[in-house]
């Protein structure tokens, strides 16, 4: 997309964007939000900067975002076995601290649903982009 | 053409067989279910796991095992149609070299 006012006014947005995304994946617990929602609004910010910008300009990122999807549900899956063995069932809070296995959980799951929304986009953005 | 009608038809049922359990489904669910003991559990005692939020409660605390199958159908789905989508849709310039100007797009 060449128009200058589209990509002036991306390039202004998606800080924003990206602040809010990461708000509402920190403060699930304690305000509307939670980690899906959180990692869907960063993916809506990167995609931003992919559709007005180019894929060049996300390259950097979207390059080694396809491994977070698989690294977080490993870490995801490990974490609840170690509940498992250590308090006897599963995604038990393993530190003293109220909440934190809840942000932990949250911080994860919004990494990998913001790679796994990162990926598709990029991978539908490139096929679009060679079939046109 | 055989080919085609035979696909319609078998999509044609695939849909009606679908329609089919999807209606027993919503006639599965037409009883109230808001005022079970769970409920209220959830409601009255959501403060323990922490959060202020009753849906992330629910989401990571209660139901976190949920979550984690939740987790891994966003997975398979991404991954399925990463695979499926590189076989389908090829670039376009295997495509040339397999049949020249048969493309209409």
């Amino acid at each position: 997309m060449k128009s200058i006012v589209v990509r002036t006014f991306a390039r202004a947005l998606t800080p924003f964007i990206l602040i809010y995304g990461i708000y509402l994946m920190l403060f699930g617990p304690l305000s509307p939000g939670g980690g899906f929602q959180g990692g869907v609004v960063l993916a809506s910010g990167v995609i931003l900067v992919l559709v007005t910008h180019g894929r060049k300009k996300v390259k950097r990122l979207t390059d080694h975002v396809e491994s977070f999807d698989t690294i977080g549900t490993f870490i995801i899956l490990l974490f609840g076995i170690v509940g498992i063995l250590i308090g006897g069932s599963f995604f038990i809070n393993l530190t003293p601290y109220r909440m934190s296995s809840l942000v932990f959980l949250d911080i994860i799951v919004a990494i990998k649903v913001f790679a796994g929304v990162v990926v598709l986009a990029v991978f539908f953005f490139e096929q679009g982009v060679e079939s046109c | 053409m055989k080919e085609n009608i035979t696909k319609r038809i078998f999509t044609a049922l695939l849909v009606v067989g679908i329609c089919i359990l999807l209606i027993q489904g919503m006639g599965l669910s037409h009883e109230d279910k808001s005022d079970s003991p769970l409920t209220e559990f959830y409601v009255e005692n959501y403060e323990e796991t922490g959060a202020i939020n009753l849906v992330e409660a629910i989401l990571f605390d209660y139901r976190g095992y949920d979550t984690f199958g939740e987790l891994l159908v966003l997975y398979i789905a991404i991954t399925g149609v990463i695979i499926l989508g590189k076989e389908i849709i090829k670039p376009k310039g295997e495509d040339q070299q397999a049949d020249d100007g048969g493309e209409e797009d």
